[in-house]
Formats: structure tokens, C-alpha cells, sequence
């Protein structure tokens, strides 16, 4: 079996600009790694290059032992918040159920399978009774379920979740935190983040993306190592989390 | 009103606008939502005032040239299909500011429209038709198109329906799901292209983007979903149809801008009821 995700000597580059050099990362089945860095590092063109949305200038990408475009029929996503209209006229359920495309029928509406499936997996999420709310009424912390709940939908074996927190508060990021690490016995889980700190309570490793990327083993990561990666970056990264949450 | 009723009864003119009011209402309800929702109110817009372009080419080939096949509906559907793809096509090759862009197919579609109607001998009360609409004027035969092109709408909206929710809602994970979006959105700007054209025989060039965006938008603020959001504006649609034609009639006002205004002052009544 090949592994979820393998790059090897990959470099991109925004025109000039050069975002990630020579890089190298393999994910093994059933990790739960985080992907950390400062805004602007690269963290989130490391992950669209993964998900085939971006091509790189050099280097090679397997997803599943596939080229991305092909191997992400496995990978179930959780883009960012900030990039969905929460006033659009779907339920629940509705969301959901976009994540069956690509495994439900072409033609007509979605199946009843289709509609077990999605109920079972809200459910799984904790918001069973909350399938006909509409999304425009729920809270943060449950639109982010639902979104995950349309992630997980198509039985992926890979879970890939950008900044999945930044719109929760801590309480609910916790909970957030616990589902992941239940949902981990069963799949490979990476979670964008720059909360570093944070994450490396749940995760075994690290991978640092700053135009370079280093993978870590969890236990390595200490306050030396950060400040010897990020040098400023990550003063600066974590001076802003504190005013968001204050 | 009660005139009107009598008319109705008495008139087949009368009986014509009323049936292609309802017909359009189908299209316009389910088109409508996929515009508003999308938020591409704008470039329907500027396909509406292409088709401009593509009637007086036709009116022009038509008495000049005498294509006589060259129906100002067809040449409508043409150009309206035209620029949809043009401007799609810029929007997704080219990452320019897409309203620029409209702006520039916007202008340019009335300006080619009002040179053709200029140089056709004759014909200089068709420019008012094509602009402000003449439900009064509606034929036996362009009840028949509508009727084709409505079926062909409503067709393609319910087999696709689950990859237009998802593209309208979530274009990059609807790609991620295997689902070709940019055919999809090609596939909507087409069926909102077809959907002016056949909202132009009703309420002209210039009104059509209340008529297809005000309904929906009401829907909206009602719906929970997109299926009821269609079918709730497609109602709304067909019933200020109605209404716009009966109270038109007999103060004779001219029955396009009356549609208008009475959907107009329905939206903005519909602001004040709090959002379900």
C-alpha cells in the first residue's frame, strides 16, 4: 500500500516569488501530523499542491501512490472558514451531502444510500437531531461539524483540515481536537495550523513550513527549536493569536 | 381589473402574454436562484444588454440582406449565448476584475445594437420594443420557442440539481468531489443567457435583471433550500406577471415597466418582514 501522501524534491513558486524549496514530505497511514508556519510561509499552497489544485514547478507528488488529481477521490477536505457563504439556502444536510459527489450517481438527485450516509455521519458528528437546521442557523463550532461530517462522507482515508479552529473559541476547539483523535484510529489526519503549541498535544508530528519544510517528531518540538525555525516569524504569529482571543 | 378579466376572456393577444408570463416564470424562478445565490446578478446583466446587439444584427439582416430566418430571437439567443461564454471564458483565463470586464461586453452590446437599428431603414419604433418589451406582441410561434426552451431549463436544472447546489455553494470542493465545475458554470451562464432571451420578449432589455434576480431574492428570504427557493420564486415570478399585466390594462400603461414596478415595491415591502 502506498502512502497517503509522498513528495519528493518539490519547489513552487508564485511567478518570482519562490514558495516552497526543495521539499520533502511523507505521510504514513493513520498519522495525525499538523502542519504549522507563519502566514504566508507556504502552509496552505503545501496542501492545495496535495490536493492537485496547484501544480508544482518541479518535483514529484503522490497522493495514495496516484498523481493528485486522481488520488484525491480518497482525501476528504475542510477548506477554511472564511471562504463559504453562510447565508446560502442549504440545510444541514444538504452540505453533507455534497460531499457524496464523485461516489453517488450522475444524473437526478442524491440517493436514498446517499441520504443514510450523511445522516449517519451528522450523527457521528453530534448533530443527528440538527439535520434539517439550516446552516445559516447553527453556530461556529457546528458549521465547522458539518463541514467535517461532509469531509468524512465519502470515506476517505485521508483528512486534511485548513485551520480548521480559527473561527472557535478554545472550548469548542477542544471537543474539536477530541473528535479528530477518535476519527484518527481509522484514517491519516493532517490539520493546518499556527498554533503550534497547541496542536503538538495531540499530534505525533510537525511539519514546519517556512519556504522550507522540516518534518519533527512531536517530542522534538520545544521552544529552542521553534525560535531557531521562525527566528521572529513566530513572536509575531503568536502576538496576533493573543489578540484575537483577548 | 375586472376589464382585464374580460379582456382575457375576449382576447387571445391577452391570453398569449398571460401564458408566456407563466412559461418564463418556470425558467426565471429556477435561473433566478442560481443567480442570486452565485451572485453573478451583474454579468447577467451585461448578457441581457449583449442581446441588444444580437437583434439589430438580425433586424438588420433581416430587411436589409433578407436573412429572413434571422428572427430577432434568434439573434438574441445568439449573442446572448455569446457573450455568456465569452465573459466566462475571460473570468476564468484571464483573472481580470470580472465587473470591468462586464462593464466593457455591457456597453459594447448596446452601442453595436443601436448602430445596426440605425442603419435599418424604417424600423426605428423596434428599438423601443427590444429595450422596455412587448408581452402584447407575443405569437403563437414564440409561444412555442418559449415553450422549448423552458423544457430544455427546467430539464437540465432538475438532472443536475445536485451539482449546481454544489457549485454555486462550494466551487473548489465540488472540483475535489470529481465534479468538472467549470463545465457547470459554462452550463449555468448558458442557461441564464437563454433565460434573459426569453425574458426579453416580456419586460425588454433593461428590466430584465429585476425581473430575474427580484423574485428569488424575496424567495430567499424565506427559503430554506434551493428546490422550495425555485419553486417559491417561480410563483412569485409568475404571479407579479400576472399581477403587473392585469393592472396595466386598463389605465393602458405600458404592461413591462408595470411588472417592474409592482415586483420592484414587492421586494422592498418583503425587506421589512424579518428573515426567517
Amino acid at each position: 500500500m502506498s502512502n497517503p501522501i509522498q513528495i519528493d524534491n518539490l519547489n513552487f513558486s508564485y511567478g518570482p516569488v519562490t514558495v516552497l524549496e526543495n521539499a520533502n514530505v511523507t505521510l504514513a497511514e493513520k498519522e495525525f501530523v499538523s502542519i504549522v508556519g507563519p502566514n504566508g510561509g507556504g502552509k496552505t499552497t503545501l496542501l492545495k499542491i496535495m490536493l492537485g489544485l496547484l501544480e508544482p514547478q518541479s518535483g514529484s507528488v503522490s497522493v495514495f501512490g496516484k498523481v493528485p488529481a486522481l488520488g484525491r477521490k480518497q482525501i476528504g477536505y475542510l477548506p477554511q472558514y472564511t471562504s463559504l457563504d453562510s447565508k446560502f439556502p442549504v440545510t444541514a444536510l444538504d452540505v453533507v451531502l455534497m460531499g457524496r459527489l464523485g461516489l453517488t450517481r450522475s444524473l437526478g438527485f442524491y440517493t436514498r444510500t446517499d441520504r443514510e450516509v450523511a445522516h449517519a455521519m451528522l450523527e457521528r458528528v453530534g448533530l443527528g437531531l440538527l439535520h434539517k437546521r439550516p446552516l445559516n442557523a447553527l453556530s461556529g463550532g457546528q458549521q465547522q461539524r458539518v463541514l467535517i461530517a461532509r469531509a468524512l462522507v465519502s470515506e476517505p482515508k485521508l483528512l486534511l483540515l485548513d485551520e480548521p479552529t480559527s473561527s472557535l473559541d478554545d472550548y469548542v476547539e477542544q471537543e474539536l481536537f477530541d473528535l479528530l483523535q477518535e476519527l484518527n484510529k481509522e484514517l491519516t489526519i493532517v490539520v493546518v495550523s499556527h498554533d503550534v503549541a497547541y496542536v503538538s498535544r495531540y499530534v505525533e508530528k510537525v511539519i514546519c513550513v517556512n519556504r522550507v519544510v522540516h518534518t519533527h517528531p512531536v517530542s522534538e518540538i520545544d521552544e529552542n527549536l521553534i525560535h531557531d525555525m521562525y527566528g521572529e516569524h513566530v513572536h509575531a504569529v503568536r502576538h496576533d493569536q493573543e489578540h484575537d482571543h483577548g | 381589473m375586472g376589464e382585464f378579466f374580460q379582456a382575457l376572456i375576449q382576447h387571445s393577444f391577452l391570453q398569449h402574454a398571460l401564458l408566456a408570463g407563466l412559461l418564463v416564470s418556470i425558467s426565471s424562478g429556477i435561473v433566478g436562484t442560481y443567480v442570486v445565490t452565485r451572485r453573478i446578478t451583474y454579468l447577467a446583466g451585461g448578457i441581457a444588454h449583449c442581446v441588444l446587439g444580437g437583434m439589430g444584427f438580425a433586424r438588420y439582416m433581416q430587411v436589409v440582406h433578407e436573412w429572413s430566418f434571422m428572427t430577432p430571437m434568434l439573434g438574441a439567443m445568439i449573442a446572448a449565448l455569446l457573450a455568456a461564454f465569452i465573459i466566462g471564458w475571460i473570468n476564468i483565463k484571464a483573472k481580470e476584475r470580472i465587473d470591468t470586464v462586464i462593464s466593457a461586453f455591457w456597453g459594447m452590446g448596446m452601442a453595436v445594437g443601436i448602430l445596426f437599428i440605425a442603419k435599418t431603414p424604417g424600423y426605428g419604433e423596434d428599438l423601443m420594443s427590444y429595450l422596455f418589451g412587448n408581452i402584447l406582441l407575443v405569437t403563437q410561434g414564440d409561444l412555442l420557442a418559449i415553450a422549448g426552451l423552458d423544457l430544455f431549463i427546467a430539464a437540465t436544472a432538475l438532472l443536475f440539481h445536485k451539482q449546481f447546489v454544489a457549485v454555486c455553494f462550494d466551487e473548489e470542493f465540488a472540483r475535489l468531489r470529481g465534479i468538472n465545475t467549470q463545465l457547470f458554470y459554462f452550463l449555468m451562464l448558458a442557461l441564464t443567457a437563454l433565460t434573459v432571451v426569453l425574458m426579453v420578449s416580456i419586460v425588454g432589455i433593461v428590466m430584465v435583471i429585476v425581473m430575474l434576480t427580484l423574485p428569488a431574492a424575496i424567495a430567499g428570504r424565506f427559503c430554506l433550500r434551493m428546490g422550495s427557493m425555485m419553486a417559491l420564486a417561480a410563483g412569485l415570478c409568475a404571479l407579479l406577471t400576472f399581477g403587473g399585466l392585469a393592472l396595466s390594462y386598463g389605465p393602458d400603461l405600458p404592461a413591462g415597466a408595470t411588472i417592474i414596478v409592482l415586483t420592484g415595491v414587492t421586494y422592498l415591502l418583503s425587506l421589512l418582514f424579518k428573515k426567517s
